[in-house]
């Protein structure tokens, strides 16, 4: 290939490969854009997706342990000890169809679920204060 | 006889065009920095077309900075790098940190239930789908560190930064294949009750293809251009 056919392309291009590298450049520069776009802003996303600023991060936290392990007597442990043992070990009470498949029964939450999630069990813990009866303080949700 | 110590035409533009470069360099590097971290992107961003804008310049001047494609390549593959490693230490090294509990299970619940079902359950903690914390062992301290470092190497147009860059590349094109094969064959558990399933993970990840859109050029780019 001769000088003045490469005149324009890119240092390391040839002509056979120039349409290729060209957009080859378009897709890096749209997946460049898209990665800083979505590591800007997934984490604000989720935050008020579960319910940030209502809700602070621990009780976020607290929520997302609620629902996974179908127990609303969990809480989200802040500092978490160093060497303690991981958090779930040993739980009972999460639900689930096992097989060689599992399949959780939890439900998908919603846009700002967890807010509401934790309003109706205050709610209930509320209720269960008035009128003591052991068979509401459960309050186990499925 | 003594040569003369007069700077040649060829010298002061080799001296101009790695000046360019650096000064170019100079505004990319902590862009693609800021943007590994997610949280800085917008910062980040900025700095980085800012140091593209200094390169395209140079280029337009006649001077031997590198190419476009080269210095998006580069700095993508970093970026893939370090934002796919920032996720997976968390769940590796800080699954019990009240960010990863709360930012990362949520973004299981969103996406991939694999960081959200039966989370810190195991005794090394972090994800409980069978084969995810497989391959954060088996990726982040080998694959990653040598896709940035590759990268780094790819960007001063060093021969082995080529080399390196097209043997990770292609680490990446069977770390995806792997990666989604495992995902699939525990989809149940993966999918199940996520707010944005299968398409929405889709969507999502789509943009970290960087290896396939590397090898192409890698193999097909003039390798004189890197110097040994």
């Amino acid at each position: 290939m001769n000088q003045s056919s490469n005149q324009g392309l890119a240092p390391g291009t040839r002509e056979t490969y120039s349409r290729l590298h060209r957009w080859l450049q378009r897709g890096l520069f749209v997946c460049l854009t898209a990665l800083v776009l979505e590591g800007t802003f997934t984490f604000p996303f989720l935050l008020v997706w579960y319910g940030w600023p209502t809700l602070s991060l621990q009780e976020m936290c607290s929520e997302l342990q609620k629902h996974r392990f179908s127990d609303d007597t969990r809480e989200c442990i802040y500092p978490y000890p160093l060497f303690g043992p991981a958090e779930g070990a040993g739980q009972t009470t999460a639900q689930d169809e096992w097989g060689v498949q599992p399949r959780p029964k939890y439900e998908r939450i919603g846009f700002r679920d967890l807010v509401r999630f934790r309003d109706e069990r205050l709610a209930r813990e509320a209720a269960a204060k008035q009128t003591p009866d052991p068979g509401l303080a459960i309050g186990v949700r499925e | 006889m003594e040569r003369a110590a007069v700077a040649s035409g060829y010298d002061v533009h080799q001296e101009q065009s790695r000046e360019a470069q650096r000064q170019a360099d100079r505004w990319m590097l902590p862009g693609a920095i800021m943007m590994t971290t997610a949280i800085l992107g917008p910062i980040g961003f900025p700095l980085f077309l800012k140091g593209m804008s200094i390169q395209r310049k140079a280029a337009l001047q006649g001077l031997s900075v590198r190419p476009m494609i080269c210095t998006l390549l580069g700095y993508l593959v970093i970026m893939d790098s370090g934002l796919n490693s920032i996720g997976w230490s968390l769940d590796l090294v800080a699954h019990h940190s009240l960010i990863n509990r709360t930012l990362v299970t949520a973004w299981g619940n969103m996406f991939d239930a694999g960081y959200y079902w039966h989370y810190n359950e195991l005794w090394i903690g972090g994800t409980g789908a069978p084969g995810e914390k497989s391959w954060e062992i088996g990726l982040v301290p080998t694959v990653f560190c040598m896709r940035l470092a590759a990268a780094i190497g790819f960007l001063q147009m060093k021969r082995w930064g080529h080399q390196w860059l097209i043997v990770t590349c292609w680490f990446g094109v069977i770390y995806w294949v792997g990666y989604v094969a495992n995902m699939t064959m525990f989809a149940d558990l993966r999918y199940t009750g996520v707010v944005f399933p299968v398409i929405g993970w889709w969507i999502y990840d789509i943009f970290y293809i960087t290896p396939f859109l590397a090898i192409p050029y890698l193999h097909t780019v003039n390798r004189e251009i890197f110097s040994d």
